[in-house]
């Protein structure tokens, strides 16, 4: 094969792939902005209607700032246990390493609706089921992979020697870990936070079951205005995930830069 | 620091103060065989001494154990007279540099200098001019702001100097920082680590494979092999009289001839007497291999033109390597069949004097032929 028709080939692969991954979002904003009544791709003319209603509506309003709140706990719960654990499997040789990667996995590889009912189960034994934060912990709990692997990939790419110099520079255990192993693993901890965070944002599955009129998040809030009729305002809520999944990337490109999160394994 | 005050009350006629002691220090990693294997050295206060030897020789699992980072199995370990036992190394007054310099990524040069100073909580007015004046010292002085990686390859090994000295340790240990540097950098560091420790007067213990730089900077040279120490000497000791056919073949470039001692100290192959002195036990009779350096065998076209060689034969040039400053010719002997020897020529004039194949003489005076015991396998 020629050198151009390679490249033809491989940008026509990339193209296709970008197109494909981006279509439900474009027809999704696209139709945010529709002036019917009824959800449409192409949007019939153009307005910022569905935003106005969706800012005034109190449900959402309601639901957004309960999300923010359940997002907030699974960070808070999150990034300590994740950066510990992820520096513990990078750095120590565990006993049964294998299986607490295993372990760590589970949560993948349970359907979302067995841990959802699991959880279910055990805050309404300990009378918790009905407060909010409870949910933002089950969502660190279903989500503490994508932080563990994070911060141990950071935590892999890290020069060993570094900590020695540490101590021979005098630093003791605590110092060392403070001064040289947290920041050295810092964009690993910042890539997996900001994940966790938008992860706990959309999630809907475990929140579904985890929730209940008073609790309600805004993924389930969306879910439950969808059973009665697909107006365009849903649109315009969806596009406000977009937004904040956009306002994620964008703060760490600054905060670690994007080639540091495309190069974690 | 009792070990201090001692020290100054000792006689003043010169007597050694020691810094470093190792007695009987062994590194068992398991697996049957001792990663360093009953090690005792002393090192006396202000010099610098070079450990040297080839990749697994133990060398730097020997200095991982006086930083502190690894625990000897067995043995002593004493600084300034105090046995560190099981001190862990912030514990110790040791700076280290390490060969993959492990400076501090997320600090700038200054903040990697100022690192230790804080840790060991020096009064934090005094911090700043103190780094700065070790930046000075490594030829750094206004590099401080920089970030790591914004210094070329040697300007980082400065830093990594300065920050293991800023705190004035009572020891410096160099795991081999030069290894990954090329060859014209890394014979400028060489003299400037010679340079900064006469200066400081610092205690040096340094790691490395490489003879040159072992020869180039060290006072003192401890040579190892399979966890074992080897030879303990001066550098030019070392070169002239190793104690063993290892030293005698990992220093300098050495050819080496077995055979069996004979009554009066010589070698005996074959039919032929080869001329040399013995080092250390050797008896008549017992297994001897001999070694002797490329740059003491005389080389020319016939034996009158060789000179007043005690020991003189005829050879056959095998191969001839054109080394810039000089040229190696590999030859062999036609009295020591498959024994071939490593000659090198200075001639300014007629490099490529000889050819392959060329008949030429060979010739040695008998102490340059050192003759050892053959090791017992």
């Amino acid at each position: 094969m020629t050198a151009v028709s390679q490249r033809f080939l491989f940008w026509t692969i990339v193209w296709f792939c970008i197109l494909i991954l981006s279509v439900p979002t474009i027809i999704v904003v696209g139709a945010s902005f529709t002036t019917a009544n009824m959800i449409s791709f192409p949007p019939e003319g153009f307005t910022f209607r569905w935003y106005e209603k969706i800012a005034l509506a109190r449900d959402l309003q309601q639901a957004f700032i309960r999300s923010l709140f359940v997002s907030t706990v699974c960070l808070i719960v999150s990034v300590p246990i994740g950066t510990l654990a992820g520096l513990a499997l990078a750095r120590f040789r565990i006993r049964f390493a294998n299986l607490v990667q295993v372990y760590l996995l589970l949560p993948f590889t349970i359907p979302l609706i067995g841990s959802g009912i699991g959880m279910m189960l055990i805050f309404g034994e300990w009378r918790i089921l009905g407060s909010l934060w409870p949910i933002g912990v089950a969502l660190a709990v279903i989500n503490l992979p994508f932080i563990i692997w994070s911060v141990s990939s950071a935590a892999g790419a890290l020069d060993s020697d570094l900590e020695l110099a540490a101590s021979s520079c005098g630093a003791g255990r605590f110092e060392t870990f403070w001064y040289v192993t947290l920041p050295g693993v810092m964009p690993g901890v910042i890539t997996g936070g900001l994940l966790m965070f938008v992860l706990a944002m959309s999630e809907f599955l475990v929140s579904l079951l985890l929730t209940d009129a008073r609790t309600v998040t805004l993924p389930v809030q969306i879910y439950n205005n969808i059973r009665s009729i697909i107006t365009p305002d849903l649109a315009a809520v969806s596009s406000v995930f977009v937004v904040i999944a956009l306002f994620a990337v964008w703060l760490l490109d600054r905060l670690v830069g994007l080639e540091i999160f495309l190069k974690s394994k | 620091m009792t070990d201090r005050s001692a020290a100054q009350y000792a006689p003043a006629d010169g007597a050694r103060e020691i810094a470093v002691r190792a007695s009987h220090v062994s590194m068992d990693f398991g697996g049957g065989v001792l990663a360093v294997d009953d090690a005792s050295f002393e090192l006396e206060k202000g010099r610098f001494l070079t450990i040297l030897g080839p990749s697994g020789s133990g060398k730097t699992t020997l200095l991982r154990m006086i930083a502190g980072f690894q625990k000897q199995t067995a043995g002593e370990i004493t600084i300034n007279g105090k046995a560190v036992g099981a001190a862990p190394p912030h514990r110790r007054s040791i700076g280290m540099v390490f060969q993959r310099l492990a400076l501090f990524p997320h600090m700038t040069a200054a903040e990697n200098v100022a690192f230790p100073l804080k840790m060991r909580r020096f009064d934090p007015r005094t911090i700043p001019d103190r780094v700065n004046g070790f930046l000075e010292l490594v030829k750094l002085g206004g590099y401080g702001n920089r970030r790591i990686n914004e210094l070329s390859g040697g300007q980082q090994q400065r830093v990594a100097i300065a920050r293991a000295l800023v705190f004035e340790p009572d020891l410096l240990l160099l795991d081999e920082p030069l290894a990954a540097l090329d060859v014209k950098l890394r014979e400028e560091m060489q003299l400037e680590f010679r340079r900064i420790q006469h200066e400081l007067g610092v205690t040096t213990i340094n790691v490395t494979h490489d003879q040159r730089e072992a020869l180039v900077v060290s006072d003192d040279i401890i040579v190892m092999d399979g966890g074992r120490i080897q030879q303990h000497a001066k550098p030019v000791e070392l070169y002239r009289a190793p104690t063993n056919p290892f030293v005698a073949g990992f220093l300098g470039l050495s050819s080496f001839v077995e055979g069996k001692a004979t009554a009066d100290g010589d070698l005996q192959s074959g039919d032929l007497k080869v001329l040399g002195v013995s080092a250390g036990d050797v008896t008549e009779g017992v297994p001897v291999i001999a070694a002797i350096r490329a740059e003491q065998i005389r080389l020319a076209r016939s034996a009158p033109a060789l000179g007043a060689c005690e020991m003189q034969l005829d050879a056959t040039v095998i191969d001839t390597i054109f080394e810039g400053e000089r040229q190696m010719y590999i030859v062999e002997a036609a009295s020591l069949p498959g024994t071939t020897f490593r000659v090198y020529h200075h001639d300014p004039e007629g490099f490529g004097l000889f050819d392959i194949g060329d008949p030429v003489a060979i010739g040695w005076n008998r102490r340059d032929l050192k003759i050892f015991r053959h090791a017992a396998e």
